[in-house]
């Protein structure tokens, strides 16, 4: 879509604490998490589909500056109403059923949950590259983003395009959001983690790629666990490293198209 | 002879954009280059200013070779160039615009501490009066008219003091009346300053009114050259042009 | 507009400079001591945003990590005179040039890029910078920061402190507004409105370019130095994306396009700051709102916002 959105950083946070939410709030019910795994990403689309329409709509045409700001307000916003709904101190999620405990796997021993979610990963960017590239929605969105007048003038309603393609995105971030909340607590400040690391991963991917962001995040992953094993402190500093370096030699990304 | 060029070729992907083109510009020449779209005729400005880098070929300006030379340097030889769409600073005031380039190219742009405001104002308003807008020096340059922003664009080229001028396109979207009289200035400026221009032009009135000399492109090539009476009479330039009408 | 602007300057304008700094020099008997170290704390940051504005309003350059050369600054000059013997003076001298050394290497490769490219690139540099700052405990203790730092005694008082940063400051500001009005700066100029124009009136657009990184990265070490003074302790946090964020919107908030802008944008920044901080915990939702209602609502700041009400209609805009 080319615009710089820090805030999903935020939404993914948003999805945690939705998750959370829903989930003590049907603690009673049998399979809790699977409904709030259902409704949290549904409920941050629909916030970000707000947000879209508000706000972001308008600053499209404008520079990098204004995006960055704008976003960024974004985060300090959204932090803040979380920590004034759901207070500061740490929450966690239980394991659901059927995936709490391990599983042990010639002789290691993995727990059930990090296997599906090491599932789920693939399986999204399938379901994803196939949306945008196989099916006749993705076409437009194609089209959209290569061309906003020529897709407006052959009759597509490019508002509407763009805030869709919005909320999917924070579908997505929500998604990942209440995915990794019964893995580790939901607390402020999770969303300035991600968002350094969503930041590099995209970067080295390639702004704007799917696949790239994929690829990124692989690499991301290896040259990360690799710098812990080397030098455990400057692990974070590894990923900007190699940042700076795909910057340098294509500024455009991995799996981006030069402009 | 104030420029030769030699074979020069460029390849986009696969689409060769300028093909084996070689001319010679003569001292005081006033030459145009007219050619469909996509004919290369840009890409053969871009060449020759330093804008992109020829696969194959030789630029000499002088005598010396300024091949591959980045645009800053190339325009510090004295070549000026002016694009085809308005190519200004738009929130510069008129008088700045052009200081901006004086500065330049007599090395000042460097200083740091004295006051830019007074410094070389002479030769700046004597641009300003020779393109005619000397009234509206203080008019921030964005809110000018058009065809005053076309005339200053010329004015920013001459304050970088050039010897060869390529003008791209230099009546692209001015009424006729306008056209004629930035036909004029170029023409009146070439003279008291005693400029080589070699401009890209559609406009064929304007073409063959002024050119002493007419080069056509087609296909990145240079496909006819000669008085503009010659070129008119050719054959083959007649064929491509009627085939670009239908 | 600027040479107007120039114009003005020489007629009245001066005085009314003369008039200001008076205030600020007068200001210690007026005010109590913790009051005096806001302004002292704001006048600081204006220092920064300046050097900001200088490469981001002028040269159209927009950096996402100016916080990293601030912190760079405010580093340099702590650790030296925790660690080392050597003279306060040039403790506080080294902090610019440190930051300037390392914005000759982070600009050399920055200036290769531009647009969006070009910011993040800046992000990440000015994170690599928090990052070893944050980790590398063993030399810059970490999170804890550097405490304590030794400052001559007859700096030690809130109001000599202040009084020595303004004289520092106004330097600064002078220095920075000949920079602006030089040939130079209206190369900066032009290089903003039309880098490609400006290749060809025979500019090397990347060596001006990291030359404006260079000289911003300066006054963004003076600016660090001048606070680690102040403060007597630094903390990781002056690297982090906040504190950049921080510097943006008060260059933002006073007008991009203006000299005295940021200084504006940093009087009503800390007055915001103090008033909301003192009366909730929840200053950064205030503050997203107000740079929300900056971007929606005032796109040339309060000084834009200003200027624009009272200018003639149908003049000056561009």
């Amino acid at each position: 879509m080319q615009v710089l959105n820090l805030a999903h950083a935020s939404l993914y946070m948003l999805g945690a604490y939705l998750c959370f939410w829903v989930s003590s709030l049907l603690s009673q019910a049998a399979g809790s998490f699977w409904w709030s795994l259902f409704a949290a990403p549904l409920l941050v689309a629909v916030f970000g589909g707000i947000l879209e329409a508000m706000l972001l709509r308008r600053i499209y045409d404008r520079d990098v500056l204004d995006q960055f700001l704008l976003t960024f307000a974004l985060i300090l916003i959204i932090g803040d109403l979380c920590k004034l709904a759901w207070g500061v101190e740490y929450h966690t999620v239980d394991t659901p059923w059927p995936l709490d405990g391990p599983v042990i796997f010639g002789g290691l021993v993995f727990p059930k949950y990090n296997l599906f979610l090491i599932g789920c990963g693939p399986l999204l960017y399938v379901c994803l590259w196939s949306l945008i590239n196989k099916t006749r929605l993705g076409s437009v969105v194609r089209a959209v983003t290569y061309n906003r007048d020529m897709a407006s003038a052959l009759g597509v309603n490019v508002s509407w395009v763009y805030t869709g393609v919005f909320m999917l995105g924070c579908w997505l971030a929500g998604l990942g959001g209440a995915l990794v909340a019964p893995m580790s607590a939901v607390m402020p400040g999770m969303d300035m983690v991600v968002l350094i690391d969503c930041f590099i991963i995209v970067v080295i991917g390639g702004l704007g790629s799917i696949s790239g962001a994929f690829l990124g995040s692989i690499i991301f992953g290896l040259v990360t666990a690799f710098g812990i094993l080397v030098a455990p402190r400057l692990a974070i500093a590894f990923g900007f490293i190699l940042m700076i370096i795909v910057l340098i030699i294509r500024p455009w990304g991995l799996m981006g198209k030069p402009e | 002879m104030i420029l030769r060029v030699e074979k020069l070729k460029k390849t986009f992907g696969g689409l060769t954009a300028v093909n084996d083109v070689s001319f010679d510009l003569m001292e005081g020449e006033l030459s145009s280059i007219i050619g469909p779209n996509g004919a290369g005729k840009t890409t053969l400005f871009n060449l020759l200013t330093g804008h992109i880098r020829p696969d194959e070929g030789r630029i000499l300006f002088k005598e010396r070779d300024i091949t591959g030379f980045q645009p800053d340097r190339v325009c510090r030889q004295g070549i000026g160039r002016s694009f085809q769409r308005t190519n200004i600073f738009p929130k510069l005031t008129v008088f700045e615009n052009v200081q901006v380039a004086i500065l330049s190219i007599r090395r000042k742009s460097r200083s740091l501490f004295s006051t830019a405001s007074r410094m070389l104002v002479g030769e700046t308003m004597e641009i300003l009066e020779s393109i005619g807008l000397a009234e509206k020096r203080n008019v921030t340059a964005g809110l000018l008219a058009h065809g005053d922003q076309r005339l200053l664009e010329i004015g920013i080229t001459l304050g970088t003091n050039p010897e060869l001028v390529f003008l791209d396109e230099p009546t692209a979207g001015m009424s006729p009346e306008e056209s004629w009289k930035a036909v004029e200035l170029v023409q009146r400026l070439a003279r008291e300053r005693n400029l080589t221009l070699l401009f890209i032009e559609h406009d064929m009135e304007v073409v063959f009114g002024i050119s002493e000399k007419v080069r056509v492109m087609h296909l990145g090539s240079i496909l006819a050259e000669g008085t503009p009476e010659a070129v008119r009479a050719d054959e083959e330039v007649q064929r491509i042009y009627l085939a670009e009408e239908t | 507009m600027m040479s107007e602007f120039l114009k003005e300057m020489k007629s009245g304008k001066w005085i009314a400079v003369l008039v200001c700094v008076a205030a600020f020099a007068l200001l210690p008997i007026v005010l109590q001591e913790g009051y005096l170290s806001l302004v002292n704390e704001m006048l600081i940051l204006a220092v920064a945003a300046c050097g900001l504005n200088l490469m981001m309003g002028y040269a159209g350059m927009v950096s996402f990590g100016p916080a990293g050369l601030y912190a760079v600054g405010a580093y340099t000059t702590g650790l030296i005179l925790v660690y080392t013997k050597i003279p306060f003076w040039l403790a506080l001298a080294a902090g610019p040039i440190m930051a300037g050394v390392v914005s000759v290497v982070v600009g050399w490769f920055c200036v290769r890029l531009t647009h969006v490219y070009f910011s993040l690139l800046t992000l990440a540099f000015s994170q690599i910078i928090h990052t070893i700052l944050f980790e590398w405990y063993d030399f810059t203790r970490g999170d804890d920061g550097i405490v304590d730092i030794p400052v001559p005694s007859f700096l030690s008082s809130i109001t000599h402190y202040y009084y020595f940063s303004l004289v520092a400051i106004c330097v600064c500001l002078f220095v920075l507004w000949k920079i602006v009005n030089s040939p130079f700066g209206k190369t900066l100029q032009a290089l903003r409105e039309n880098p490609e124009r400006t290749e060809f009136i025979g500019i090397n657009v990347r060596r001006y370019q990291l030359a404006v990184f260079i000289i911003s990265g300066v006054f963004l070490g003076i600016a660090g130095a001048l606070y680690c003074g102040f403060n007597k302790n630094v903390f990781p946090d002056f690297a982090d994306m906040m504190k950049s964020t921080e510097m943006i919107v008060v260059c933002l908030m006073g007008g991009i396009y203006n000299f005295l802008g940021p200084v504006v944008g940093s009087v009503v920044y800390m007055f915001l700051d103090k008033l909301i901080s003192s009366n909730t915990h929840y200053w950064p939702l205030v503050l997203g709102c107000v740079i929300i209602a900056l971007l929606i609502f005032m796109r040339g700041g309060v000084v834009g916002f200003v200027s624009e009400k009272l200018a003639p209609r149908g003049e000056e805009r561009g």
